[in-house]
């Protein structure tokens, strides 16, 4: 797990840079959506070790009182399987119903962290999603102020969930 | 109960097929499902096919789900039609916009099969 934050942004912020609520968010969506259990792999590389088979990367924009992206990024081969899970259909190439099944996951995994940060949950909109598959890509995100990064799996499936936002300075500390 | 004629609203396919799938889960065997993949699509297919209950998402290109309800009703298409939405924009502030349109329901994303039965189904047996 990577996160990048400062000492001040996690006394004033925790909810924000909690990773339990990133884990909660993706257990809650593997487990109502796709009906398995999934994990987060402490210490786990980020780097796919399936790159070579084609990656598949879904984005979310946030907007309002902060703006970032969720990105959700896994190989071909997870991503067939995760979709597979969740449309109850078995994949043998990343089509459109593929694309669109990882999109719609990093949707709620994005939505679902979302409204467990206080500051964010009434403030912060979510875009459509943005799906890249394929090979030879990079994906870059402007540097931001916080960053947290996690990688999951169940059974042999691998896949990572990294949240980026700028615009802290305006997001009033939560107070409860 | 009889075939029920039930229209989802939802910019991914994935998505609806879910929806379709878990509407029979919760007990609606008989179900005929209509698709619409934004909220100017539903409004078209509206016009054509009369339905008993509309399931439809928020964030959608083209015309979201809170401006299709907005048309819906001010059209009158569907009449006493229950709505309701399934949407990962699951604050307060959507959630009041929701049910000032018309929403009967506002279910957050990611759902669960109990929740379809409890929410949806009562709907139907109402309307």
């Amino acid at each position: 797990m990577e996160c990048t934050t400062s000492q001040s942004l996690r006394e004033t912020h925790p909810a924000l840079c909690d990773p339990k609520n990133l884990d909660a968010s993706v257990e809650e969506v593997c487990s109502m959506m796709l009906g398995v259990s999934c994990k987060r792999i402490p210490d786990a590389p980020i780097a796919d070790a399936h790159r070579e088979q084609g990656m598949v990367t879904a984005v979310i924009g946030l907007g309002g009182v902060v703006s970032g992206t969720c990105v959700f990024r896994c190989s071909a081969r997870a991503a067939m399987r995760l979709v597979a899970c969740m449309a109850g259909t078995v994949f043998t190439e990343v089509d459109e119903m593929v694309e669109d099944g990882i999109g719609e996951i990093c949707n709620m995994v994005a939505g679902s962290w979302r409204n467990r940060v206080p500051e964010l949950a009434a403030h912060c909109g979510l875009s459509v999603p943005a799906v890249v598959s394929g090979n030879g890509y990079n994906l870059h995100l402007q540097a931001l102020e916080f960053q947290l990064q996690c990688a999951y799996g169940f059974e042999d499936v691998r896949f990572t969930v990294a949240i980026a936002c700028g615009g802290l300075p305006q997001l009033k500390p939560h107070t409860k | 109960m009889s075939e029920v004629r039930v229209l989802i609203v939802d910019d991914s396919s994935v998505m609806r097929k879910i929806v379709e799938r878990s509407l029979r889960q919760a007990g609606l065997d008989s179900l005929l499902a209509y698709e619409a993949s934004n909220g100017a699509d539903a409004l078209e297919t509206l016009k054509s096919k009369p339905v008993d209950l509309i399931l439809t998402d928020i964030n959608m290109p083209s015309m979201d789900g809170l401006e299709f309800l907005r048309q819906l009703r001010s059209q009158d298409l569907a009449p006493g039609v229950p709505v309701v939405m399934i949407t990962t924009e699951a604050s307060l502030d959507r959630a009041k916009q929701a049910l000032a349109a018309g929403a009967q329901y506002f279910i957050p994303k990611p759902f669960s099969i109990e929740q379809i039965r409890a929410r949806v189904l009562p709907l139907l047996k109402t309307a």
